[in-house]
């Protein structure tokens, strides 16, 4: 490990070190604009100058473009460097406009900062200042050029780190503008990082715009709930309500960087109907009144038609704390144990999925972007979790190999190997693979781990496609050098088996030798807390039973606990005959949804950024802790008459009496039974005693890099021959199989409700492959209707090359009434699809 | 037009028409391609280039056998070889003169290159202003392939190595070698610093960018040997001829081939036809814009890379850009950082926003609005320009930095005048063509 | 557009390069002489052959001098001003050939005809003062010989380089 001394101060780093971060080690931060940690060494600004004096560096060198090495001994403090460094700023002032009253980016500006530190103060320069004209770049990002710098960071992220290609630079010399080629939005949905990584006022939040200086915030830490990935977030509100949304470096998950869905999709929290009163049969009243009546009717229903006539539906988003007191109070209470997912399948799958994760096959998307192949399973990363993608670029990057197996025409940032099969086909390919893949160096550690019998009967023919099959082979022999290899599998489309069959791959690639990790895609931002609760999959209840007995009145009271099913449930006209049949349903919500105005108990819930402070699990296992960022209300500008500071002063926060879910249900059991008898475990042990997952988590908050809810050894492989040699369930002739997906903006539930990711949104299309379009004679762009149990669906179609035939995706879109569908996967007749 | 027994590089040249695959056949040409490919392994052509103390034309000096060398003998393949005929600095002309002189010298130099690093593939990377040359060396290079020097299995040896040409939309910057790797990728042709072409060029692979005069030398010195070409030079530790390119207020410009290290004087009296009449020596850039003047006193130095180096100065590409004493050399320094900061890639700060800002100081001299404190001013950011990220602004500042060693009392009088003293003789018209400003 | 056979011809050609941006030059500059000047048409069919998206040829095309984005005359002339030329200027020949057109630098005659652009060091410093038309090089230039050269052109089209 080199050692070096830096302004008289030593300090050893590991090696690679550049010279510029082991200062900051030492907590010397060496101006910069360039460089940034999450985008590495460029050496175009030139500002962060220091002066070499001993070693193998000699001279005036820039401290970014340097690795540190043993006996180097630096100035920052040197006369030449900092003369340097003060010229370097008054060039970079030259032409800028020095607005900063009206900048959105005064008060956290990187050039402010440097521009003091480099020490330049006075304007020489007598000549012209050149100016631009800015562009249009849509909803999140505003465009200022006229305060460029010229450091590159948003190129470099743009085009280098995340892969796209319509912005960038343009011109030579002091000409060099930064834009894209016309204006427009721009087409990457990580532009918001942009804002973060400028380091002056060229690219500011457009949503944030004008709301405030940073100091005007109360600025926190915070979870990122639009999907499952747990990304780490800054996040700023200001009057009551959240304004503006940063990245916040997290080292295993998020890196530097989030998701435009992740910083833009806040505003469902100032949403103008958010419920901030609680109601009884319509009647606003207090919250302690509406528990009340809640407790007297569920106790009344509970004890007339016995406990099995009440159910509670949770959700995958919300809290730990809401998941769990759910789970408590109906134990308690003797009711049916909850449901958190909106679909069967999906359920089964998260389950499977969450029961496969250990300490040893769990990798984080860190770890993803170190390793040299990664095969994507059912999953379409663009869309389901967009993070992912820019981890597949960074692998990508260094080497990686990366392929998916997907049905859909999935785009990726990057150069990729794409293996379009239908769902159905799936497991069939991902044997093939393996048969490839352990074809040979691996066979010898399988015949001593015994699991050889396993990769001999492993069938290895795709019958409906062999190039298809071919191309599997070639690729799993190219897993055979790898030393990090990574499976990615979705929990969307694939059959039920997937995310087991995958764990079982990677457990036999471990046993021969090929170091392999898991990731799965979970579908929510607290789906895997919602499967360790869910118990295992007899104990749980399935979904359609329930809706069944409320269809036949064995339910009469049902308590929705920040579930909005009519977004999720694929049959609105059943759901509702289910729900009018209903005695009393009680709902605990955040979002102004449509059961909040069915239902005869309203419960107010606060969101992540208000309640004491939340835990989420993300699909790694990780549980995060997102502390309290502002203490809720109606925000100012929905309340105050549009002036501010208010003119008259309350003695309450209007709309403040949202209380957290967990909380909410913990008083609902106090109320129903006012003694409990037994001494109350305390929470963690009583989580822990639900499901052993939770026996290493203690208390919290959880530590700041979050805390893994993993077991040390899973479970072993579980899938029989039989199951993973089982043909392709085909499609029937004439059919084509329908299946629901996401889109990065459109269809997440909770940024749906931000008014500038609608205007992101692209029109919901279904999705074919050009083959089948020509089968049924459709044009691309062409209306069609489906004509589906639930009635007619009218949309768009879109023909798509490089997608499996024989499947149709639709996605679940806001804008579409998809939920006639009935269920999904769902096969849908040629007949059944017409023109116009 | 040259009789010159000791030409080398210009022995064919004549004034109507380049030499032909014949002409330069009869001269030798392509002897040392059979010698090569048939007797001589890859890394004893490097050797011999590096014996010979060939160093790089192109402006920066680097002894070529050693780049050559550079390319490790278990380095992945395509291996690549890039002519660099950009030649974009001011003053300089002698690339377009040896192409057009005898383009085949070129090709030999470039197969023979490429046989050294075992490269696949050639490519010439040529500017627009230069699209005769262009022209001419597409159709010679379908001759040699006819011809059998080009192309599969060449002379029968087994190696196999083609050439092609690529056209530059212009820029100074795409000269500069690693510049021009992205420019041929497609790239914005902006520089890479810490990339190590040898191993890591043209789409990652092992590359060799050379200037098309040191190319041109090869064949002679695998032809004549190492000893014969370093005892051309006429000093000690020279190699070779050199093509020095003069301009400006001499009798006779042009590109003369001379032995490396002839004296300045001789180069501008005997060949160059002497001063413009009316005209005194006052100071030359002796490499092209990129270089620092060489005043007087220096008149009699040898003119070779070590030579002018001892004395502070760059022997640069050889260019000799010959100023008199009309010559106002503020207005000088001015039109070269008009060029420099016109042709910025804009990608480091001092270039790009310094360079302008010198730029300005200068104009404000010229124009009468001079001040004293300008100078320190200028005499610090020319000597920043150092810590640029490429070579570019450091040439840059070279004019700049040696204007203020030798005619601060030039600069200082535009001060106390408030103006050009050289009014009306060269009058400096930065902006000559601009519409006035609004 | 372009025309099919021009459209086929450059495809053709970037299937046989190495990696079809090496070619991104050799097509603008086709799709130039096409159009005259480098279009925003036929910059995005540029585009599209190469397989790169507008931004990135933009990026290409407005780096470089002798890419020409908006209008230019039949006759573009790159007046050097290359400091070796620049010492040559007390006869103000260039300062004479604007008067003569009428135009400054960056602008095109009304006629159509010539479009005055200045440019670095051509090359051609042994001619000095020199200028380029259409890519074809003339020097050292006079009052003179800027009126016969003008006068030339003007009646014959000039024997065309690939930049034009
Ligand atoms: C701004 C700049 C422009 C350059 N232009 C040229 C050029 O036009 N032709 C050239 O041969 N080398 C040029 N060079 C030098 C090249 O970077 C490189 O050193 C050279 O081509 C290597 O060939 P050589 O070793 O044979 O000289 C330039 C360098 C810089 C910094
Ligand atoms: S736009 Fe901003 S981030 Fe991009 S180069 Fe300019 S100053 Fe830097
Ligand atoms: S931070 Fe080092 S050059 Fe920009």
């Amino acid at each position: 490990m080199p050692k070096l001394i830096i302004d008289h101060r030593e300090i050893e780093v590991p090696p690679g070190t550049k010279v510029i971060a082991a200062a900051e080690r030492l907590g010397i931060m060496i101006p910069r604009f360039c460089y940034h940690p999450g985008l590495g060494s460029f050496g175009a600004c030139r500002m962060c100058a220091v002066k070499f004096l001993e070693g193998p560096v000699k001279g005036v060198e820039m401290s970014c473009m340097t690795e540190a090495q043993d006996g180097m001994v630096f100035s920052t403090t040197d006369p030449e460097a900092v003369e340097f460094r003060r010229y370097v700023i008054e060039w970079l002032m030259l032409n800028h406009p020095h607005d900063c009253p009206v900048c959105d980016e005064g008060g956290h500006c990187l050039l402010q900062e440097e521009t003091i530190s480099g020490g330049h103060g006075l304007r020489r320069y007598e000549g012209k200042k050149r100016t631009f004209h800015d562009q249009d770049l849509g909803v999140f990002i505003q465009h200022e050029m006229n305060r460029c710098i010229h450091c590159w960071r948003c190129r470099n992220f743009y085009q280098g780190f995340a892969g796209y290609r319509d912005y960038g630079a343009m011109q030579i010399g002091n000409r060099t503008y930064f834009g894209k080629y016309q204006e427009g939005p721009l087409e990457s949905p990580f532009s918001g990082n942009l804002v973060d990584l400028c380091p002056t006022g060229v690219l500011t939040d457009k949503v944030a715009r004008f709301k405030g200086r940073r100091w005007d915030f109360e600025r926190g830490p915070s979870l990122c709930l639009h999907c499952s990935l747990g990304c780490n977030i800054t996040s700023g509100a200001r009057y009551r309500e959240v304004l503006r949304q940063e990245g916040r470096f997290h080292e295993k998950v998020n890196g530097y960087f989030i998701c435009d869905r992740g910083r833009f999709g806040f505003r469902y929290e100032s949403h103008p109907q958010r419920p901030r009163r609680a109601k009884v049969d319509g009647r606003e009243v207090s919250l302690p009144e509406a528990v009340q009546a809640a407790a007297a009717r569920l106790g009344r229903i509970s004890r007339e038609a016995g406990p099995d006539a009440v159910a509670c539906w949770g959700s995958s988003r919300s809290s730990l704390e809401t998941q769990a007191e759910l789970r408590r109070l109906s134990r308690g209470q003797g009711w049916r144990a909850p449901l958190f997912f909106n679909d069967a399948s999906q359920d089964r799958k998260v389950r499977n999925a969450v029961s496969r994760l250990d300490v040893r096959l769990a990798v984080s998307l860190r770890e993803i972007e170190e390793a040299d192949f990664i095969l994507a399973v059912g999953a379409d990363p663009v869309n389901e979790a967009p993070m992912l993608a820019l981890a597949l670029r960074q692998a990508q990057r260094r080497g990686a190999q990366v392929a998916v197996l997907d049905p859909r025409p999935v785009f990726l940032p990057l150069e990729f190997q794409h293996l379009p099969v239908p769902p159905g086909s799936i497991n069939r390919c991902l044997c093939i693979l393996l048969k490839g893949a352990l074809s040979s160096r691996a066979a010898q550690g399988l015949l001593e781990a015994g699991a050889a019998h396993f990769y001999d009967a492993l069938k290895c023919s795709y019958d409906q496609d062999p190039g298809l099959q071919d191309r599997l082979l070639a690729l799993g022999r190219s897993l055979q050098p790898s030393q990090r290899a990574v499976i990615v599998c979705g929990t969307e489309i694939v059959r039920d088996s997937t995310p087991d069959l995958a764990a079982d791959f990677v457990l036999l690639l471990n046993t021969a030798g090929i170091r392999t990790g898991l990731f799965y895609l979970l579908p929510g931002s607290n789906a895997f807390g919602a499967a360790l609760l869910s118990g295992t999959a007899e104990d749980a209840p399935p979904l359609h039973p329930l809706i069944e007995a409320m269809e036949r009145g064995e339910v009469k009271a049902l308590i929705l606990v920040e579930n909005d099913p009519f977004w999720h449930f694929p049959d609105k006209d059943r759901l509702k005959r289910a729900l009018d049949r209903l005695e009393l349903v009680v709902a605990l919500d955040y979002l102004p949804s449509p059961v909040m105005a069915r239902a005869q108990v309203v419960l107010p819930t606060t969101t992540l950024f208000e309640g004491q402070g939340s835990a989420f699990v993300n699909q790694e296992g990780r549980l995060q802790w997102a502390p309290r960022l502002h203490h809720g209300g109606a925000p100012l500008a929905q309340v105050g008459g549009g002036s501010h500071p208010p003119r008259v002063f309350l003695d309450y926060v209007p709309g403040s009496e949202p209380r957290p879910g967990g909380e909410i249900l913990r008083d609902l059991g106090a109320a129903l039974t006012p003694d409990p008898g037994a001494p109350a475990v305390d929470w963690w042990t009583w989580l822990a005693q639900e499901n052993p997952g939770f026996s290493n988590a203690s208390a919290l908050p959880a530590p700041p890099g979050g805390l893994r809810l993993l077991p040390e050894a899973g479970k072993p492989p579980v899938l029989s021959l039989e199951e993973v040699n089982r043909n392709a369930d085909r499609v029937p002739e004439g059919h084509l199989e329908l299946f629901l997906v996401d889109r990065t903006f459109g269809t997440e539930e909770l940024a749906s409700y931000s008014p500038h990711i609608q205007k992101a949104e692209q029109a919901p299309r279904l999705l074919l492959s050009a083959q089948d379009a020509a089968q049924l004679g459709l044009a691309p762009g062409e209306q069609v209707t489906l004509r589906l149990p639930g009635g007619p669906l009218t949309i768009e179609i879109e023909a798509a090359v490089n997608m499996a035939s024989g499947v149709m995706f639709l996605p679940r879109h806001r804008q579409l009434a998809w939920q006639k569908l009935g269920g999904w996967p769902m096969l849908i007749a040629y007949n059944a699809i017409e023109k116009g | 037009m040259n009789s010159n027994p000791e030409l080398v590089l210009l022995r064919n040249q004549r004034e109507d028409r380049p030499a032909t695959l014949e002409e330069y056949r009869a001269s030798g040409g392509y002897e040392a391609l059979a010698l090569a490919v048939r007797e001589k392994a890859p890394r004893q052509i490097c050797e011999m280039v590096k014996d010979s103390a060939l160093r790089g034309r192109g402006g920066a000096a680097f002894p070529a056998g050693l780049k050559w060398l550079g390319v490790k003998e278990d380095a992945p393949h395509p291996r690549y070889v890039v002519c660099n005929t950009d030649e974009m600095e001011p003053g300089t002309f002698k690339d377009r003169i040896l192409v057009d002189a005898d383009p085949h010298q070129a090709i030999e130099g470039c197969i023979l290159a490429g046989y050294a690093i075992q490269a696949q593939r050639g490519i010439i990377f040529i500017r627009p202003s230069y699209e005769q040359g262009a022209q001419l060396l597409e159709r010679e290079l379908e001759v040699a392939r006819q011809a059998g020097f080009l192309g599969q299995n060449i002379l029968g040896s087994g190696f196999s190595f083609d050439l092609t040409v690529h056209r530059s939309a212009g820029r100074y910057i795409c000269g500069e070698a690693t510049a021009q790797v992205n420019a041929i990728m497609g790239n914005r042709p902006h520089p890479m610093k810490g990339v190590h072409m040898a191993a890591q060029g043209l789409w990652g692979l092992p590359t060799l960018v050379n200037n098309v005069e040191t190319l041109a030398c090869v064949p002679h010195i695998v032809r004549n040997g190492p000893e014969w070409f370093r005892r051309l030079a006429r000093t000690p530790t020279g190699g070779g001829t050199k093509l020095y390119a003069v301009s400006g207020k001499v009798n006779r410009p042009g590109v003369y081939e001379l032995p490396i290290g002839t004296p300045l004087r001789e180069i501008i009296e005997e060949h160059a036809g002497g001063m413009l009449s009316g005209g005194e020596f006052k100071a030359c850039l002796p490499g092209g814009a990129s270089t620092r003047y060489l005043p007087r006193q220096f008149y009699d130095l040898e003119m070779d890379y070590d030579t002018l180096k001892a004395v502070g100065h760059r022997l640069g590409t050889g260019a000799i850009i010959v100023y008199d004493n009309h010559t106002c050399f503020v207005g000088a320094t001015l039109n070269l950082q008009e060029f420099f900061a016109r042709e910025s890639c804009g990608y480091c700060t001092p270039c790009r926003e310094g360079l302008p800002y010198i730029r300005d100081l200068l104009w404000r001299l010229e124009n009468g609005e001079g001040k004293e404190e300008y100078l320190p001013m200028l005499r610090q950011m020319a000597g920043h320009m150092a810590k640029s990220y490429c070579a570019f602004a450091p040439g840059a500042a070279e004019p700049v930095i040696s204007l203020l060693t030798y005619f601060a009392d030039e600069v200082r009088e535009h001060i106390s005048q408030k103006g050009c003293p050289f009014k009306g003789v060269d009058k400096p018209r930065p902006h000559l063509w601009y519409p006035p400003e609004e | 557009m372009l025309p099919e056979e021009l459209h086929a011809q450059l495809q053709k050609k970037i299937a046989a390069a190495h990696r079809p941006r090496e070619l991104a030059i050799d097509v603008m500059y086709a799709v130039q002489k096409h159009y005259g000047f480098l279009s925003d048409e036929g910059l995005l069919e540029a585009a599209d052959l190469l397989g790169m998206t507008s931004l990135e040829l933009e990026e290409l095309a407005t780096f470089y001098d002798f890419l020409y984005r908006q209008p230019v005359g039949r006759f573009v002339i790159h007046v050097c001003d290359g400091v070796v030329c620049w010492m040559f200027h007390e006869g103000s020949v260039f300062d004479y050939l604007c008067q003569k057109l009428g135009v400054c630098a960056g602008q095109t005659t009304a006629d159509g005809l010539f479009t005055v652009l200045p440019t670095a060091c051509a090359g051609f410093c042994d001619h000095a003062p020199a200028m380029l038309v259409n890519g074809v090089p003339y020097g050292p230039l006079t009052p003179e010989s800027i009126d016969q050269i003008l006068q030339k052109l003007r009646s014959e089209s000039c024997d065309l380089v690939v930049c034009r």
